[in-house]
């Protein structure tokens, strides 16, 4: 027997869709394919005029690629790095404790004090690290001042903020792991790498699978950072999807219709990208699986 | 049995999506925003008592002192209002000031604009036309002192006004005098002197101090300021008569080159140099030469935020090339508007003239840290001022009084003027050659400009 549901109870949920999904979506492509200033949004249609600026642009499509490569790194590092941590604090106990506490600092602190805080440590001249550069030889050495220095210094920072995030998750996924088939690993003659590869990892691999596209995601979405420590700078070296649609939307051009435009592309992007990371997900999960 | 992800259900989606959106757009576009233009009455008044009434005011940051500390008691003294003000950082300014009007919100009466974002906010409908009132009132405005080399380029735009000038703002060349005498070098008076003296200091010194400090943060109010200053050195423009734009002319390339060359002998590393880095090295004794705002006088003189004051000296801008005059360019610069959504229109009107007077601009030119300079002859004459500016007043007088440079102020200015300083930040990393970034500038101005 199948009772019926009145459509009217769907009405939260559907409000809610149109609030903030839908009228949001469709504002941001009426943008995209309107003349559309931070002054005069909607001003006219424009067809593709404003794709083909985007794609135009200097500063944009760059950054579409320097994104992709700043989220994989990341997602590889902050990924790996967090498992290993995790897999470290479990091996004290089943208590997060004091030590696991610390390492969660750079996740609740502010990204904005994070910037300024590297910023000054990083300073050339007066930084906290330069006399320390000094003592070892490399006085006024400036790791901002070339275009890979600071896209890895931006990297690095990024890795240490976004590390315990997946350390905290890998953490409470260690905890799914029965002991009695580690304890039976064990009593066989498994080694850590064995036991971990053929009892752990299968246990938790969704998890990772999921932190992975999770930091994925936060790795496509870095902005602060770059506002605070490099502006997107020196030239583009560190000039990011987000700040690029920032720059445009919002700094010198005040171009609306662009920047959704641009907003639209990289959301195809990273749709794409996340798309094929899923997949390498599924197919990795069914292959354990079977 | 396999199910390919691009079924034929999700290809309906998919161009039910692009035609919900092409619909959308002109839909949406019908409903689209318009123009607020508003113009103030003639008879509006120019000075009276405002007992009770709050302006509120969006200003540059370095501005917050002297309209916070200065203006604003005296101007509850003459008038009985209130100053209620708001700083926005320099790079978002612009932007901030037409979004409060656009969005509605309508928070401020009075906004302290860049004058080169003149025409993005007329555009915007953010400013009120002031020309009607302006034209009624010249005399009691005293509109002849304003200093003529500012006066028009920090207000008119398509033959009327938007607001009254407040901050006159040059460079000239300060150096630290005390690293000059000890390393034996004169102040330059050409760019290749600049250079020789930068290599210099910054070699001798072996890390304890800087022969330059070159303000390369890749917005137009910092490099495009250190572009521009060595652009007029070298006796070039950024239009030409014609108003076409001359960004890569000889004196152009000359330019850009030097920025570029002085970088290895610079303070580490001209593309992270802000206002406040620029600023702090300077007046710390790290660097011996800075082209920078001639507040800076009062800045080096106040012995409570400089280690250099009585050990500095100020020349005009160096010349290069076959240019043997100097000459400075109106870098950045403010004027005082009214917003069109000014909820005191009045009292904003009273405002902006009480604060561009005489008295007053003598007032915030001669305070340390106020980061304002003379907009009216009287002022950039007067001894007062002559005083607490000592050593500058002779370059800060023959930038102000002379012809310099003046920035695009046209709606999109701030763009070409950011497509420009992006080109050079390329050029300064060394990703591509002066002439490809200058090319790739001249391209963009002239699809705006022509």
């Amino acid at each position: 027997m199948s009772r019926r549901v009145p459509l009217w109870l769907a009405l939260p949920a559907v409000a809610g869709l149109l609030l903030f999904l839908v009228y949001p979506t469709g504002y941001l492509i009426a943008l995209a394919i309107t003349h559309s200033s931070l002054a005069h949004p909607l001003r006219s249609f424009s067809g593709a005029d404003n794709f083909s600026s985007a794609l135009a642009s200097a500063a944009f499509v760059p950054s579409l690629w320097r994104s992709t490569v700043f989220a994989v790194l990341a997602t590889v590092a902050t990924t790996t790095l967090g498992l290993a941590l995790a897999v470290l604090l479990r091996a004290r106990g089943t208590k997060f404790g004091v030590v696991g506490a610390l390492l969660l600092l750079p996740l609740v602190t502010a990204p904005v004090l994070i910037g300024v805080a590297w910023k000054l440590l990083l300073a050339p001249v007066g930084g906290g690290f330069a006399q320390t550069f000094s003592a070892i030889g490399l006085g006024g050495f400036n790791p901002l001042g070339s275009g890979v220095g600071a896209f890895l210094v931006i990297l690095l920072i990024h890795v240490w903020q976004w590390t315990p995030f997946a350390v905290l998750i890998s953490f409470a996924a260690l905890g799914v792991v029965r002991p009695e088939l580690l304890e039976s690993a064990r009593i066989d003659g498994a080694g850590a790498w064995r036991t971990f590869s053929t009892v752990v990892w299968p246990a938790i691999a969704p998890t990772q699978w999921a932190v992975a596209v999770l930091e994925l995601v936060i790795g496509y979405k870095v902005f602060d950072l770059i506002v605070v420590i490099t502006a997107g700078g020196p030239g583009f070296a560190t000039t990011l999807s987000p700040y690029a649609i920032y720059q445009t939307g919002l700094r010198g051009s005040f171009d609306m219709g662009t920047a959704a435009a641009q907003t639209l592309i990289f959301a195809a992007v990273v749709g794409a990208v996340a798309t094929i990371v899923t997949g390498a997900r599924a197919r990795a999960l069914k292959a354990e699986g079977s | 049995m396999t199910t390919s992800p691009f079924s034929r259900r999700r290809a309906l989606q998919l161009i039910g999506l692009a035609g919900g959106a092409a619909v959308l757009g002109p839909v949406l576009a019908a409903c689209g925003s318009s123009d607020g233009a508003r113009a103030l009455a003639g008879n509006a008044p120019v000075s009276g008592r405002f007992d009770g009434v709050t302006l509120k005011l969006l200003v540059n940051q370095p501005h917050v002192t002297s309209f916070r500390d200065v203006l604003a008691p005296a101007w509850k003294t003459a008038s009985g209002g209130d100053l209620d003000v708001t700083a926005a950082p320099y790079d978002q300014l612009t932007s901030k000031q037409i979004l409060d009007v656009q969005s509605g919100t309508g928070e401020f009466d009075v906004f302290d604009y860049f004058y080169f974002g003149l025409g993005d906010l007329v555009d915007a409908g953010a400013l009120t036309d002031l020309t009607a009132w302006i034209d009624t009132n010249k005399d009691k405005i005293d509109v002849a002192g304003y200093l003529p080399s500012i006066y028009d380029p920090y207000t008119l735009l398509g033959g009327k006004r938007y607001g009254l000038p407040y901050d006159g703002d040059v460079h000239i060349l300060f150096y630290n005098a005390e690293l000059l005498d000890r390393y034996k070098v004169e102040p330059p008076k050409t760019w290749d002197e600049y250079d020789a003296v930068s290599a210099k200091i910054t070699t001798d010194a072996r890390g304890s101090a800087y022969g330059a400090i070159v303000s390369g943060q890749q917005v137009p109010m910092i490099l495009g300021c250190s572009f521009i200053n060595r652009l007029t050195g070298y006796g070039g423009e950024l239009v030409d008569a014609n108003g076409k734009p001359a960004l890569t002319s000889d004196a152009a390339i000359a330019a850009a080159n030097h920025l570029v060359a002085v970088a290895p002998s610079a303070l580490p590393t001209p593309l992270q140099i802000g206002f406040d880095q620029a600023n702090q090295a300077f007046l710390s004794g790290q660097g011996a030469l800075l082209d920078t705002w001639t507040d800076m006088a009062l800045r080096a003189e106040d012995p409570t935020a400089s280690k250099i004051a009585g050990r500095w000296g100020a020349v005009s801008l160096p010349v290069g090339g076959t240019n043997t005059t100097p000459r400075t360019a109106l870098d950045a610069g403010f004027g005082l508007g009214i917003s069109t959504a000014a909820k005191n229109p009045d009292a904003a009107a009273a405002f902006v003239v009480w604060a561009t007077a005489a008295a007053q601009n003598l007032s915030v030119s001669s305070t340390a840290g106020a980061g304002i300079d003379p907009i009216r002859g009287a002022v950039l004459g007067a001894d007062g001022y002559a005083k607490v500016v000592t050593k500058a007043i002779g370059p800060i007088r023959e930038g102000l009084g002379g012809h310099p440079l003046v920035w695009p102020k046209e709606a999109g200015a701030p763009k070409l003027l950011q497509d420009l300083v992006d080109q050079l930040a390329l050029a300064i990393a060394g990703s591509q050659t002066v002439e490809q970034s200058l090319g790739n500038a001249q391209s963009s101005w002239e699809k705006s400009l022509t």
